[in-house]
């Protein structure tokens, strides 16, 4: 049998495991909106745990982590040093959002912070920000599956074909059976991700060099300037201290704010469950060592990928490995992927109907849950249609997304823990931060110190936050005290 | 050990985390010598305050359910 048939039969096999299990988890769940949202809240530690690493872990992180050591090096390091950072605080948090969530029936974030700050427009806003943020995140996982299957199968699956087969069963259980589904294929996908990544992480080294030590001074002799923080930049230049603190900063400040993984809140069984998902949370964490790995042990190596981004693929290409691995492996970047676009599907479609349409328009339940299922299909389809432009800037879209969605996090806090915020406060912050972000997005040549624009918009945003609340008049008591303790 | 001082010493951890991993903090430890188990320092670095984070976050947790409801509620 020739090499790339059998290895798109494992893929194959790989794929309908992943459907026969997505399709298989909706059926014990409700029909209702509680149910396709949050999945009954019915999600204990196993799920919790795989659902969060999974959504975590994209291809981004599994294409793009390799491809930034490889290229930039030690700017890599920033991706290890923020997600335990983010996440510590939701020992805390999580079970709060949790218990508002039972008391008041929420199911997303916009939901929250409208509670505490009664606004339609906010609410909508929230909602179209989100989407704005989710459309270029799912094109790239799209991108991501549709390249490796590709690659892999020698170009037999073009990148059309591969990313309309992966992405048409994750919307076949998305449709079916939603945070249901995400949840258990994510449970299967995750694990699959960190086996593949350790496995490979040790064995590329160890291959091709005889050791990670031997690799490392290796590319010390040769390429010094890489094992160095900040690293470089995607440009070969030195990249700034500046620039390196606010990433980590921002990804911080954003990761759980992304409302795929801030409604995982809404989906916990209970609050030990939750406190506990934050508590393994570093423990996924530690899956990109040997991500980084993969991508070191390209430097010294012969030849060069067609971009940074393919250094994987390329690797795993030219290393004479069996068959079998690199069907492996390619079903481990499908699994990273996959276990990230079903999420944010869901989740655009939940965020869109609850926040926005719903606002303005009274839905049935019955009615809800359709409009959700049209629009996974039509965020995924806008999605499939950019990812196959091979010139949509979008890897420079996904770096603002962090921008906008961290700018979630002051009304997020200020719903939970200040007495005094009010909505016009509320509603004056965020305006004002997503419009500096957006301003020095575009002007990456005014940006202070380099920094990320994310952190300059928080830092406009939390001052307007606080002067405009304190400057209108004061929530009513009782209102607070259903939010704040 | 009392809650006040867990989550004290947690939210110590995760300060003195971000301070030692960002500018002007990481300044000092931004160096490839002297390596650790085959790593560079910087990343062995960034790699012991990620496996720290999972033992203090488990020492907290320990701490918390001594003073939580038997209920699973806040105490």
């Amino acid at each position: 049998m020739e090499r790339w048939v059998f290895i798109t039969i494992i893929i194959a096999i790989y794929l309908a495991v992943t459907l026969t299990i997505g399709l298989l988890a909706g059926r014990k769940q409700t029909d209702s909106v509680a149910g396709y949202v949050a999945a009954d809240r019915s999600f204990g530690l196993l799920v919790m745990y795989f659902v969060t690493g999974a959504s975590v872990f994209s291809a981004f992180a599994f294409l793009g982590g390799p491809g930034w050591a490889y290229s930039q090096g030690a700017a890599s390091f920033y991706i290890l040093t923020y997600g335990a950072l983010g996440m510590a605080p939701f020992y805390w948090v999580g079970p709060r959002i949790a218990k508002l969530g039972r008391r008041h029936g929420f199911v997303t974030q916009a939901q929250l912070i409208t509670g505490r700050f009664p606004s339609k427009g906010l609410s909508a806003l929230i909602a179209v920000l989100s989407l704005i943020a989710f459309v270029p995140y799912v094109t790239i996982q799209m991108r991501g599956a549709g390249i490796v299957i590709e690659a892999v199968t020698d170009g037999h699956v073009p990148l059309w074909l591969g990313a309309l087969v992966a992405y048409g069963i994750v919307i076949a259980y998305v449709l079916s059976a939603g945070a249901m589904a995400v949840g258990w294929t994510n449970t299967f996908q995750g694990i699959f991700m960190i086996v593949i990544a350790w496995s490979l992480g040790l064995y590329l080294p160890y291959r091709l060099y005889g050791g990670i030590g031997p690799m490392f001074e290796g590319i010390r002799e040769a390429r010094p300037e890489l094992l160095v923080p900040p690293g470089l930049t995607a440009a070969g230049e030195p990249w700034s201290w500046g620039a390196y603190s606010t990433f980590i900063l921002v990804s911080a400040v954003g990761l759980m704010m992304w409302p795929h993984l801030f409604m995982k809140a809404f989906t916990a069984k209970n609050d030990d469950t939750l406190r506990r998902t934050v508590i393994l949370f570093p423990t996924f964490q530690l899956f990109l060592i040997p991500v980084l790995l993969i991508g070191f042990s390209g430097v010294l190596f012969a030849g060069t990928p067609p971009s940074a981004d393919f250094i994987l693929p390329f690797m795993i290409l030219e290393t004479d490995l069996p068959p079998l691995v690199v069907g492996l492996f390619c079903a481990g970047a499908l699994s990273a992927s996959m276990s990230t676009g079903d999420a944010l599907l869901h989740a655009s479609a939940s965020v869109v109907v609850e926040d926005g349409v719903m606002q303005f328009t009274k839905l049935d339940e019955r009615r809800q849950r359709s409009l959700m299922q049209a629009l996974v299909l039509l965020t995924g389809a806008t999605a499939y249609w950019f990812a196959l432009d091979p010139n949509s800037s979008l890897v420079l879209l996904l770096a603002s997304a962090y921008g906008i969605i961290s700018q979630f996090a002051p009304p997020v806090i200020a719903a939970l823990y200040w007495r005094r915020a009010t909505t016009s406060g509320a509603v004056a912050g965020l305006v004002a931060g997503i419009a500096v972000a957006v301003f020095f997005w575009q002007n990456p040549a005014l940006k202070p110190f380099d920094m990320h624009e994310g952190v300059i918009g928080l830092l406009v945003h939390i001052p307007v936050l606080v002067g405009v609340s304190l400057a209108t008049p004061a929530q009513d008591g009782r209102h607070v005290a259903a939010y704040v303790d | 050990m009392s809650l006040r001082t867990a989550r004290a010493l947690t939210a110590l951890y995760f300060t003195l985390s971000l301070l030692t991993t960002t500018w002007p903090g990481m300044v000092p430890f931004a160096r490839v010598e002297p390596m650790i188990l085959g790593l560079p320092f910087s990343m062995a670095w960034v790699g012991m305050w990620l496996a720290g984070s999972v033992i203090v976050l488990w020492l907290l947790d320990r701490v918390e359910r001594r003073h939580r409801d038997p209920d699973g509620g806040e105490g």
